[in-house]
């Protein structure tokens, strides 16, 4: 196939993010709610075009750009996600009353930016989808300007965010003058003169960078703030698909460029993913805010993907892969609970969903639902997941490492059966009147409600497709 | 190997110090008669005039901004000219894609106000 046919899936996410812009320009300033719509239709366009690429290995420009299983699987999970949130923001958004047009226009430029993360096959393109992505959050983070933590949310972001990119260019750059060259593929070639010192330093200031990309212990202190101050459905983008997209890099990068360094960074990652797990968790207890709490419960799940990484197996990678669908699902229902919730009464506060069940069983019972998955009980997704993460470690030899994991899961229980004991044991306030849901976030809920359940129930198929794309990944 | 390095860190020891006797040196032997124009701090131009902390229109940023999107673009016009006679059709309808994303962008600056000096 030719590069253009090889590349319609990005060709066509760029001319709907561009057409966005311009639908924007034309169409009156009062007019501008039916661009979420052209928005969604354009996206689930885009993800059947993915449909076609499943089985498609191919790399275009001299190795620059990667279309494997591996990239298209994550593409389809950066769109989905990214439809999701289109659903659900069409309230949010006309609320903000505001730059409609713009605000979606950006989402598929951050979805595109995710993509090439994905697909990138060299040290430039990784960092150009990277920057894509990242510049495009600066700007939806700091959407609601009249509001004085949002903007504090985009500029804590905009300095963070150029530091971490500033470190992870420098460890690119120290990768690239050892190995003299910037294809992820041959790197491994150019390095196989055992650890130098250069090349383990280039190899930490990379982990350092996606570190905060990923907002792992000690590089989360991001996250929480930005998680609380951005509009939710752009917390929601962030904290699921962005994050997807670091782990889709990360690992290809760690797996296929620096196999070489294996024995060193398996201890950089491991330390990590120890620190995250604990840290994450124990610091969710005391939050009173819902966004900060599953803002420190994303840095604990970042915690859980990285395990898969110490596995460094066939097994380790399709565990990535099916714990990060299952986490996109189970926080995107969570966040778009909060979504509604703040819609209807502009609350983030835990104590504020007392009573929810009575008032909209359908939030509570998500809600609980995706909660739950997120701490691994059976029989949701979040359980299915998490068995493969810790059997691929178990498989190596780390058993501690599962062990810290399973209890700090049940630290988790703790505080996510503090919000559902809340929704659920709760009385509602008394000029509380149930609460009508919009028929967009209505489908959103019930589709990550599927979608856990299934899955939890029935893991087999997506088992099989992480298994068969994660073995063609890691050949060995 | 190893002497290589050695020879880098000698470099920089001396890097580090030979700056440091130089201003010694300068201190014991030169004259000392101060003055309030002397001990002020080295600033070239014009000196400033009240607090360096005051707001300045954000339009300048816009005007910066846009200037540079197409400050960019000659950089890529001017090798791509050069060579046109021998880069065929392919190139020419790919500058014209990438000069048509970059309209998109000045058309958005204009129609949101950004070129209007308020």
């Amino acid at each position: 196939m030719s590069a253009v046919s090889l590349l319609t899936i990005e060709i066509a996410t760029a001319i709907l993010a561009i057409g966005l812009l311009v639908i924007g320009l034309i169409v009156p300033k009062d007019q501008r709610q039916g661009i979420g719509y052209l928005a969604t239709f354009g996206l689930i366009i885009v993800f059947a075009l993915t449909l076609l690429y499943t089985n498609v290995q191919e790399t275009v420009f001299n190795g620059m750009y990667i279309i494997d299983p591996y990239s298209t699987f994550f593409k389809q999970l950066f769109l989905a996600a990214a439809i999701l949130v289109s659903v659900s923001s069409f309230d949010y958004v006309k609320r903000l009353g505001y730059n409609q047009g713009e605000f979606y226009s950006l989402m598929v430029f951050a979805t595109l930016g995710m993509m090439m993360l994905a697909s990138a096959g060299d040290l430039i393109s990784l960092y150009l989808g990277l920057e894509l992505m990242t510049i495009t959050f600066f700007v939806l983070t700091a959407y609601r300007k009249n509001d004085f933590k949002s903007s504090e949310a985009g500029i804590k972001y905009v300095i963070l965010g150029a530091m971490s990119s500033a470190i992870l260019l420098y460890g690119l750059s120290l990768i690239y003058g050892v190995s003299g060259t910037t294809v992820i593929g041959e790197i491994a070639k150019g390095l196989n003169q055992g650890a130098q010192p250069l090349e383990l330093l280039g190899m930490i200031f990379i982990l350092v960078g996606f570190g905060f990309k990923v907002s792992a212990a000690p590089f989360h202190m991001w996250s929480p703030d930005i998680y609380e101050g951005a509009p939710t459905p752009v917390t929601a983008f962030l904290a699921v698909a962005s994050k997807a997209a670091g782990f889709a890099a990360l690992v290809r990068l760690l797996v296929i460029a620096l196999p070489s360094l294996q024995s060193s960074w398996v201890v950089i990652v491991m330390v990590l993913s120890a620190l995250t797990v604990i840290f994450g968790n124990f610091v969710a207890i005391p939050q009173t805010n819902i966004k900060r709490l599953l803002a420190y419960s994303s840095i604990a799940q970042a915690g859980y993907l990285l395990f898969g990484l110490v596995a460094y197996s066939a097994l380790g990678v399709a565990a990535i892969l099916f714990h990060s669908l299952l986490y996109v699902f189970a926080n995107l229902g969570a966040f778009t609970v909060v979504i509604a919730f703040y819609n209807k009464t502009g609350s983030d506060e835990i104590k504020d969903y007392t009573g929810l069940a009575r008032r909209s069983p359908l939030m509570a019972a998500v809600m609980l639902l995706s909660l739950l998955s997120l701490a691994g009980i059976p029989p949701l997704a979040g359980f299915v997941s998490k068995f493969y993460l810790f059997t691929a470690i178990i498989d190596q030899g780390y058993i501690w490492l599962a062990f810290l994991g399973i209890g700090m899961s049940m630290v988790s229980v703790y505080y996510y059966l503090i919000v559902i004991k809340v929704m659920y044991m709760g009385e509602p306030p008394e000029d509380s009147e149930p609460m009508k849901l919009p028929v967009s976030i209505q489908a959103t809920l019930y589709a990550t409600m599927l979608v856990s359940l299934f899955f939890g129930i029935y893991p087999a198929p997506l088992t099989d497709l992480a298994l068969s794309v994660a073995k063609a990944f890691f050949p060995f | 190997m190893q002497q290589d390095y050695a020879g880098i860190g000698i470099f920089f020891l001396i890097a580090a110090v030979f700056p440091m006797i130089v201003l010694a040196t300068a201190w014991l032997v030169r004259p000392k008669r101060p003055s309030p124009e002397k001990l002020s701090t080295y600033e070239c131009g014009l000196e400033t005039q009240g607090s360096t902390w005051v707001q300045f229109k954000i339009s300048y940023f816009l005007y910066a901004l846009i200037f540079v999107v197409f400050d960019v673009e000659t950089v890529f016009l001017y090798p791509w000219a050069v060579r046109f006679s021998s880069l065929g059709l392919f190139a020419f309808v790919e500058m014209v894609i990438f000069i048509a994303i970059l309209v998109i962008g000045l058309w958005y600056a204009w129609k949101e106000g950004a070129l209007e000096w308020m």
